[in-house]
């Protein structure tokens, strides 16, 4: 028969080990909070850069065509649009701080998870289309004093980069991105109910 | 290093141990305990700067890890972790001795008990004042006290009985 004493000797004498460091777990903390937003910005700081790219070469360069500044200009048009789309979304997740109101967070999540299924699921073939015009107006112009086996290969691989960003690219993307965010709505949803409980019944 | 940062860290470094302990007594393993560990000390980075000094910090960072284990517990609709305790002894054969048979019987028998007698009887081991436990309980210390006791009765029954098996 044992007392309660000596439970507690058992209890005390039983060395744990934590794996993780305070350096570690520092960095895992404000990579988990930062990631999300880091994301989205990456991925429209790309958009920007190819709008910038794009835009320089109706700034730098004389078309003999009307047909290459029509093309370039619905491509540039479509990128800003997009940009401005990706901009909006980064805003539900980047004006609120989930500390401060995680419910509020946790409906901007869930509408931030909607708009980017939006964004890759319907709107994407919109964008597909749009840029296959504007690629066509473009080559028309570009591709005419090259040997034809060139205007082949070129043809052939944007159709071929077209379809392969359409499907497997856009799906792996689609699954990855909802994965991520039912993850963090998970976390985050246990998280806040820890909040409530807190309040109710520990403070 | 800006000082968030020392101060996480000194924190992390002064409360860890206890509270992997606390989060290995919810859950008797080491990997969901890790994962608890963690999950506490992100709330904490995150809530730093709203910490105002009202009550101890590592009463604070307690009740943080008490939540996370019992909201942990709830929404994974744990029951008692009777297979990951009995887990426990079973992979570790190579580990076996009489203490740690011991150990996991004690691990077995925290499980067993309810919740909040369960986040209580956690603090009481690791010997925390009565008012810093009633302070993360919400319950008044006249009542902690005899909770306390009925908890200790209740968890070396279940003790002696487990060890008779």
């Amino acid at each position: 028969m044992q007392e309660f004493e000596h439970i507690q000797s058992l209890w005390q004498s039983h060395s744990v080990e934590v794996k993780i460091s305070s350096d570690e777990m520092l960095a895992q903390a404000k990579k988990e909070v930062g990631a999300i937003r880091n994301r989205s910005l990456l991925n429209i700081a790309g958009m920007v850069i190819s709008l910038i790219a794009i835009s320089s070469l109706l700034l730098f360069f004389d078309f003999n065509s009307w047909t290459t500044p029509l093309g370039l200009g619905i491509i540039i048009l479509l990128i800003a649009v997009y940009t401005f789309l990706l901009y909006k979304e980064h805003r539900l997740i980047a004006r609120n701080d989930f500390t401060e109101h995680p419910g509020a967070f946790l409906n901007k999540l869930k509408v931030y998870q909607l708009s980017r299924y939006n964004l890759y699921n319907k709107l994407y073939w919109f964008y597909a289309a749009t840029v296959s015009v504007g690629f066509i107006l473009c080559f028309y112009e570009m591709l005419q004093n090259m040997d034809t086996w060139v205007q082949v290969a070129i043809v052939s691989f944007t159709i071929f980069w077209i379809t392969f960003c359409a499907t497997i690219l856009r799906r792996g993307y689609m699954t990855r991105e909802k994965e991520r965010i039912d993850l963090l709505i998970e976390k985050f949803e246990r998280i806040s109910s820890q909040f409530q409980e807190q309040e109710t019944t520990l403070l | 290093m800006d000082q968030k940062d020392l101060l996480f860290k000194q924190i992390f470094d002064t409360n860890s141990k206890k509270i992997f302990h606390l989060c290995y007594g919810y859950t008797g393993d080491t990997d969901s305990a890790n994962d608890l560990l963690q999950e506490t000390f992100l709330k904490v980075w995150q809530n730093l700067d709203k910490f105002r000094n009202k009550s101890l910090i590592s009463t604070w960072i307690y009740r943080i890890a008490v939540n996370t284990c019992l909201t942990y517990l709830r929404a994974e609709k744990r029951q008692a972790k009777d297979e990951l305790t009995d887990n426990i002894i079973e992979n570790r054969v190579e580990e076996f001795s009489e203490k740690n048979e011991q150990v996991a019987l004690l691990y077995k028998s925290i499980s067993k008990l309810e919740e909040n007698d369960r986040l209580i009887i956690t603090m009481v081991l690791d010997e925390l004042p009565y008012n810093e436990i009633a302070d993360i309980s919400g319950i008044s210390e006249g009542n902690l006290r005899v909770k306390i006791h009925r908890i200790k009765q209740k968890l070396t029954e279940l003790y002696n009985q487990h060890a008779r098996i």
